[in-house]
This record gives C-alpha cells, structure tokens and sequence, in this order.
C-alpha cells in the first residue's frame, strides 16, 4: 500500500486504551457474557482476539456469538492463513473476507503473521518460514502492500517461531524492521515465539529487543510452550497448549520496560483450561502492564536509561 | 537464492516428506530433521480440522482410524483456501473410494485396509455418515435468512385478505436435502445423541433427509416423498406455495398442506420472496 506509510505510529495509538487480552474461545462465551462490563472494573481493558479466518462463514451462530462479545468488548483480528510471504496472486479472495468481517466487527487491531503458508495453490494450514534474504524481504513487503491495500487499514506482523536456521542476509530484527518501515505496517512481537527461537537457534532475545524500535510495536504475545516429544528441551514447540513459562514472563518485563505499554495478548489454543485460570494467567500480564505504567509516572526517563 | 526454489523445495518437502531439496537452504545440516515441525504442524491442523468437521464418523470409527483416513485425505486433497473452515468438502469421497478399495495406493492405505478387514463393522454407513457430518456443518455456517416467514406475517397477510398460495417463498440458507440410506441416518442420530441402540426411526421411504438451522442449532429429520417434492419446489428459487403444495398432493393425495405449513413457519424454514 504505497500511499499508506505510517507517518505516526498509529499503531500504538490504536491500542493504547487496550491492557491484557485472551484468546476468544467458544467455551469460554457464557463466562465472558457473564463479566460485569457495565461499570467500571478490573476487567475495563480487558480485549480478546481471534483467528480471523475462523469466522470466514456466511452466518450461524459463530458470528452472533463474535457479535455478542463485540457489544461490550475490543477485538483484535488475528490472521494465520494470508500466506504474505508467497502466492500473492490468490491474496484478493482472502483479504475481500478479512475486510468484510473488519467492516462488520472494527477490530481494533488487525494482525498477520511474517510467513508463507499457500504454495501452488495449496494451504499448508501452518505458519512456514521464510528464508531472511533480500528477495524474501521484497516477496513479505509486497504481500504486506496486498493485504494492506486489500482490508483498506494497516496491520501488525508477528515474529515467527524459529526451529532451526535458514541460509540469511540479515538477522530476524533487521528483516522486520525492514519490512514495516517500506510497507507502513507495525509490528506484533511474540514474545514466546522469541524465547523459543532464542532457545532453538541460539540467538539473545534481549539484543532482539533491543534493535525493535518502540515506535512499530503496536501488539504483544505471550503463551505457552512445550519440548519436542522426540527432542526434548533442546527442540521448543510453540504449542499455545500450556501456561506461560517464567522465562517468557521475565522477557515481557523486559520488553515492556523498552516498549511501553502495549497490549498483550495470553494466547491459548490448546488444552484450554477453565476461564477462571486464563483470566488469573490475563491478570498476571495485566499486572505487569500496570507496573510498567506506574514506573513510566514514577519515573520519566526510565526508558532511555533502559536503552 | 531465490525465494521461489526455496517455497518450491519446501512444498515438495511438506507434499512428500524428502528433506533433501531443502539441505543447501539450512544453514546447519544436522538441523534438518527439524523441520518435521512444520511438516507436523500442516498434518496435524488438517487432520483436527477434518475431526471436528466429521465429528460422527470419528466416533464411529475411533480416534485412530480416523486420523490414518484423515492424514490420506490431506495427502490427496490438501486445503486450498487460507482457512480449514469447511475443509473436507471431499471426505465423503474418498471415504467410498476407500470403501470400493479403489485408489490411494500407499502403504498407509494398505495398512487400513488390512485394519478394514478385521473390523469392517466400523465401516458400515460410513459415507452417510460423512455425507451427514458435512451437511450438518454447512447448514450450521449457511448465510443467516434475510427474512424469515413467520406465523405473525402469515396472520397479518390472511386479515389483508391475501391468498396465501400466492406467496411467493422459498426455503431459507441453511435448509439441506441430502439422500442418505435410513439405516445410516439412524446410527448417525444415534451417534449424535451419545445413544448405545440405533434409533428406530420412522422412515420414509424417500431416504432424503433435510437438515436445517433453527435458533442457531441445526436440526434433521427423514422427509417423505411428498415432503421431498413440497421442499424441492422451494429449494433455490423462488416459486408460490400453492405450487409447491400442489407438487406434494401429486405424490400422496393425503398430504396434510396445515400441518406440513404449519411446521414450515414453527421451524423457519420459508423466507419470503415478494408478495
């Protein structure tokens, strides 16, 4: 999307009313209609998120239910099937559904992943890697343009997880960085996905941090993440089936201290617990932000000394 | 390097399982086994979609058995759309292929079938089943009615003094013909209703069954032939209700037009054209 470079950070501005989130899950609607949401509580700034091509349905009760939870609530629309690293030519189909829905439900944020997941025309239905190279960096910012350009608004892409090194020009930050500043897109960073990455391939996930600039960081992530059955601990999955490790809990701390505030996202797509447990898991993040909120009153140039 | 060969290399990893076209793109080789993850990860987001598309004929068939059929499937119809939402519009198929023992030669495939032979009870109504699970599924995701034909409408059109017959109606999104044997039909109620005995149902003798979505929950049951022809003359265009009530009465002249009406606007099952 030539014409829709970010001048501001927008993206930050979009989300700044937003503390921690969950994930929105179907068995968890009963209890999240049942919040009182009505006057002001903990759970004020409390969001939820989805994977948008979920509710790619002509109608029925996924959508009412999305309705429901959007009358009291924010939401962040969370793609994984945009495959915006490759196979742009099918990109037009997919983003005409993504942008119908974002007409209907005005998420707040709107979030991809720095991928390719269609080839041939194929679905992979997995968020595949690409190769940190000049032209994969090129194949990403022009997948960005169509789906910018596509839903007609900006949106966030996500780290991926890595499990292994790809022959590369440039390391992970740089490419990132690179592709939000020539597309206009902001950037969600994954904080699990960094942890496991920095476990699977050895890099410092604070140097990481580091070389984001706080101004394209619009959304964070955190979840759970299991060893490789075959592989043990040396092999980290990014499973979203169990609770945050402390690991990934001290790396949010330390990206909140660079960052700011920022939503975060608990993502949980497996082994779903109880909504009692996610939302004491939710307080946790929330917590964090609030601490960092208050050293930020406490303490102006707290930042620049952390930098 | 070009991104392309690099895609290329691994589509055909992720098609075939060879890591070997992408060595020279992995910067340590003793990594390489690594990428099974991403292998895995395609497989196993199939393969839970198609579980919970096909609900029934997992229960039926056992988690296991119904996730070897499921890995074949995704080996043969991979998704093409960037959502597994209503992926397996071609299970049903591939489950009679696999009945018929035709095609999918591979060694999973014979391993099923050596499994097919010593429990083929599992096997029996299957492809219904299939067929049921899918019907089901895209009743519940159809487009909601625009406007629904209700008893209030209907009381108000009668004190206008409009003739009913001349309404013009036709059923709404989520209504679903779809021929199945009876018997399966009954064991897929049964499986759905966590009940040990298959249901004795009262057939038809049509072996059509209509689904459709009532208040966010889709609903099913065995038509008559003349049920059939009534839902048939409505189905897709639009036509007036004494026409279709006129196709009814040609097959069963006792057809009952208030009481198959009547269940028409309790269970929503008309919207309305023009009048």
């Amino acid at each position: 999307m030539k014409g829709n470079k970010l001048c501001s950070p927008q993206h930050i501005v979009a989300g700044e009313e937003l503390g921690a989130g969950l994930s929105l899950k179907p068995e968890h609607l009963d209890d999240i209609l049942a919040l009182p949401v009505k006057k002001p509580s903990s759970h004020h700034n409390l969001w939820f998120e989805v994977h948008t091509e979920n509710y790619f349905v002509a109608g029925g009760p996924r959508l009412n239910y999305l309705r429901a939870v959007r009358e009291n609530y924010n939401l962040s629309f969370h793609g994984v099937g945009g495959s915006l690293g490759s196979d742009h030519q099918a990109m037009s189909a997919h983003t005409k559904r993504v942008k119908a829905l974002i007409d209907e439900f005005q998420p707040t944020l709107v979030s991809e992943h720095a991928v390719w997941s269609k080839s041939e025309g194929k679905y992979f239905a997995d968020l595949m890697p690409l190769p940190r190279t000049q032209d994969a960096l090129q194949s990403l910012i022009n997948g960005i343009d169509c789906y910018q350009s596509g839903i007609g608004r900006s949106i966030l892409i996500e780290n991926p997880s890595n499990y292994l090194d790809f022959i590369s020009d440039m390391d992970e930050p740089q490419f990132l960085v690179e592709a939000a500043k020539r597309s206009g897109c902001g950037l969600l960073i994954d904080i699990n996905n960094l942890y496991i990455s920095s476990k699977n391939t050895g890099i410092d996930a604070l140097n990481y941090l580091t070389q984001i600039p706080a101004d394209l960081v619009g959304e964070i992530h955190i979840a759970g993440h299991d060893p490789d059955p075959a592989l043990g601990q040396s092999l980290l999955i990014d499973s979203h089936a169990a609770a945050v490790a402390p690991p990934v809990w001290t790396l949010l701390e330390q990206a909140l201290a660079l960052f700011g505030h920022r939503p975060v996202l608990v993502e949980r797509d497996a082994n779903i617990p109880a909504f009692d447990e996610l939302m004491s898991e939710r307080q946790t993040a929330q917590d964090y932000l609030n601490q960092c909120e208050l050293k930020k009153s406490l303490n102006a140039p707290y930042k620049e000394l952390v930098r | 390097m070009s991104t392309h060969q690099y895609i290329d290399a691994f589509t055909r990893y992720l098609r075939s399982g060879d890591p070997s076209a992408m060595a020279h793109f992995c910067e340590n080789a003793s990594h390489i086994k690594r990428l099974a993850v991403y292998r895995n990860g395609f497989y196993k987001g199939c393969v839970d979609a198609l579980t919970a598309n096909f609900p029934m004929c997992e229960k039926k068939m056992g988690r296991e058995s119904f996730r070897k059929m499921a890995r074949l499937y995704v080996d043969h119809f991979p998704p093409e759309q960037g959502t597994l939402v209503g992926y397996g519009e071609n299970f049903p198929d591939v489950v009679t292929d696999f009945m018929s023992g035709a095609a999918l030669e591979n060694k999973d495939t014979l391993e099923l079938t050596v499994s097919k032979q010593s429990t083929a009870h599992l096997y029996v109504n299957l492809t219904d089943i299939a067929h049921l699970d899918y019907a089901w599924l895209m009743s519940l995701m159809s487009a909601d009615s625009s406007e629904i034909l209700t008893v209030e409408y209907v009381a108000q059109l009668m004190e206008q003094g409009n003739e009913l017959t001349e309404l013009s109606v036709k059923l709404n999104p989520s209504v679903l013909l779809l021929r199945v044997n009876d018997e399966a039909f009954a064991e897929w109620i049964s499986l759905k209703t966590n009940s040990n005995d298959v249901l004795s149902t009262e057939f038809s003798t049509s072996n059509i069954v209509m689904l459709w979505r009532l208040q966010g929950a889709v609903q099913a049951r065995s038509l008559s032939i003349a049920e059939v022809a009534l839902m048939q003359a409505l189905q897709g265009k639009s036509g007036s209700l004494g026409e279709a009530f006129d196709a009814a009465l040609m097959l069963d002249e006792n057809f009952e037009v208030s009481d198959a009406f009547t269940a028409c606007l309790q269970n929503e099952l008309l919207e309305i054209e023009n009048i």
